[in-house]
C-alpha cells in the first residue's frame, strides 16, 4: 500500500516519524505510572464483564467468532509518539500505520475517552486529528437525556470542550454524561467522552452551550486504539441508496 | 569557519530548536514561542527579497513537517521575509546600511532592533495565528496569542542571540 502525497509534510512522514520515535524513547517514561493505571482499571473491567473479550492469541487484532454476536469492530492499539495539546489545531501522532491496517476517517479512542479520527496515514505511522481541533465535529449522546449534539472545541483549555446543537427545551443536567452517539459508522456506541460542566443560553438562538468536561486528559495520553468498522462498507451502502 | 558555513549551522540549529524544543513546550494556550524568525532576520543586509523568500520556504516546510502544522509556518515566514527589505527601508540609517555588519542587537543597537525586530515580529504572530483560527469569531483569541506570544518569542530572541550570535566588530 503506498501513502497519499500529503503525508510527506505531515508527522507520519518517514524522517518526522522516525525522529519523533527516538524523542519518544525518552519521553514515554514520563507518564508511566498514570497510564499503567488507566490500562490496568480497564483490563479489570473486561475481564469481569464480557465473554466477547477472551483471552487474545493472535497479538494483534481482536477476532471472536460467535453464533449469537457478529464482532462489528476491530481494534488496533497504538502508541503516540508525539502530541500537543495547545495549540488550535492539536494533531497526534501514532506509531502504527497503512501496514497495520490504518485507514484515514477511522476513530480513535482510550481507556478514558475518546481521542480523534485519523487524518493522515503513511505505511509506518499515522496523524490523528484530535478532538482538539477546529472543526472535529463528531457526534454524541447526552446519556441521561438521550438528545444528540456535535462536539466542538474553542481552542482555549485542553481539559473543556463543547457541545452545539441542542435544543434549549429539553433540560439537561450537570453532571450528565456524555458518549459517542456511533451514527457516523467511526466510533462504537458508548465510549466515554466527558461530564457535563455547565449550560447557557446563547441570545438569539433557540440552542444551549454546552461545556463538557473530557474524561481523558489529552496532555498525558499515551496508549490508544484505533477502531475499524467491519460493517462500515454496508452502512455506507445503505446511507448512500 | 566560513561566513557559509556558519550560516549553515545556524539554519539547522534553529530548525532543531524550533521543532524539538519550542514546538514541544506547552505552556497554555496563548504562548506558542517561535524563532525560526529571528533566522531571517540575521540574514546578511544585502540578501535580496527572492532569496530572503526562498530561504523562508526551506525553513517553514521543514518546520511544518515536525508540527503538522500545514503550512502556517511557511506562510507566516513568507510574509516576514517579504516584509524584512521594506521595514529594512524605513528603519534605514542617515548614511544606509555598513555591508560588513549584520543586523543583530550587538551590531545595530538595542533601538534599531527594538523596533524594526518587533513590527516583523508582531506582523509574523499574526499572520500565524490570523491563519490558523481562520475565523473573524476568534479576533479576540488571535489578538491574545498575537501579544503574549510576540512577547515571549522577543525575549527569547534576544536571549538566543546573546548565546549563540558573536559580535562582528
Amino acid at each position: 500500500m503506498s501513502a497519499p502525497k500529503s503525508s510527506y509534510f505531515t508527522t507520519a512522514s518517514f524522517i518526522s516519524g522516525n525522529l519523533f520515535e527516538i524523542r519518544h524513547a525518552i519521553s514515554q517514561h514520563f507518564n508511566l505510572e498514570e497510564n499503567n493505571q488507566a490500562l490496568q482499571k480497564e483490563n479489570i473491567t473486561l475481564r469481569k464483564s464480557s465473554s466477547l473479550f477472551l483471552y487474545n492469541k493472535t497479538g494483534v487484532e481482536t477476532k471472536v467468532n460467535d453464533s449469537i454476536y457478529a464482532q462489528q469492530y476491530d481494534y488496533i492499539p497504538g502508541t503516540i509518539l508525539n502530541a500537543t495539546t495547545t495549540k488550535r489545531n492539536n494533531f497526534f501522532t501514532l506509531d502504527i500505520g497503512g501496514i497495520h491496517g490504518i485507514k484515514r476517517g477511522m476513530g480513535v479512542f482510550s481507556s478514558n475517552g475518546v481521542v480523534g479520527i485519523i487524518h493522515n496515514v503513511s505505511d509506518h505511522f499515522s496523524v490523528v486529528k484530535s478532538v482538539l481541533t477546529k472543526n472535529i465535529n463528531i457526534d454524541v449522546l447526552i446519556s441521561e437525556v438521550g438528545v444528540s449534539g456535535m462536539l466542538k472545541w474553542d481552542g482555549t483549555n485542553a481539559n473543556i470542550g463543547s457541545i452545539s446543537g441542542v435544543s434549549n427545551d429539553i433540560a439537561v443536567p450537570k453532571g450528565s454524561k456524555v458518549i459517542t452517539r456511533g451514527g457516523s459508522g467511526i466510533f462504537p456506541r458508548g465510549i466515554d467522552v466527558g461530564t457535563i460542566k455547565k449550560t447557557e443560553t446563547i441570545e438569539g438562538e433557540a440552542s444551549w452551550h454546552i461545556d463538557v468536561t473530557f474524561s481523558q486528559k489529552y496532555a498525558a495520553l499515551e496508549n490508544v486504539y484505533v477502531v475499524k468498522n467491519l460493517f462500515l462498507d454496508e452502512f455506507k451502502q445503505i446511507q448512500n441508496q | 569557519m566560513s561566513q557559509i558555513q556558519i550560516y549553515f549551522f545556524r539554519l539547522l540549529l534553529f530548525v532543531f530548536l524550533q521543532s524539538f524544543i519550542f514546538n514541544q513546550l506547552e505552556i497554555n494556550a496563548t504562548i506558542h514561542v517561535m524563532i525560526t524568525p529571528l533566522y531571517i532576520f540575521l540574514l546578511p543586509f544585502d540578501r535580496s527579497v527572492n532569496s530572503l523568500m526562498f530561504i523562508s520556504l526551506l525553513i517553514g516546510v521543514t518546520v511544518d513537517a515536525t508540527s503538522n502544522t500545514f503550512g502556517l509556518h511557511t506562510s507566516s515566514l513568507l510574509v516576514f521575509a517579504y516584509l524584512r527589505p521594506v521595514i529594512f527601508r524605513v528603519f534605514s540609517p542617515r548614511d544606509g546600511y555598513d555591508a560588513l555588519k549584520t543586523p543583530s542587537i550587538f551590531d545595530m543597537g538595542n533601538r534599531w532592533f527594538i523596533s524594526t525586530f518587533s513590527i516583523l515580529l508582531i506582523g509574523h504572530h499574526l499572520w500565524f495565528f490570523t491563519l490558523e483560527a481562520f475565523s473573524f469569531n476568534e479576533t479576540l483569541l488571535i489578538l491574545q496569542k498575537t501579544l503574549f506570544s510576540s512577547f515571549i518569542s522577543f525575549v527569547v530572541c534576544v536571549i538566543l542571540q546573546t548565546i549563540f550570535i558573536k559580535r562582528t566588530a
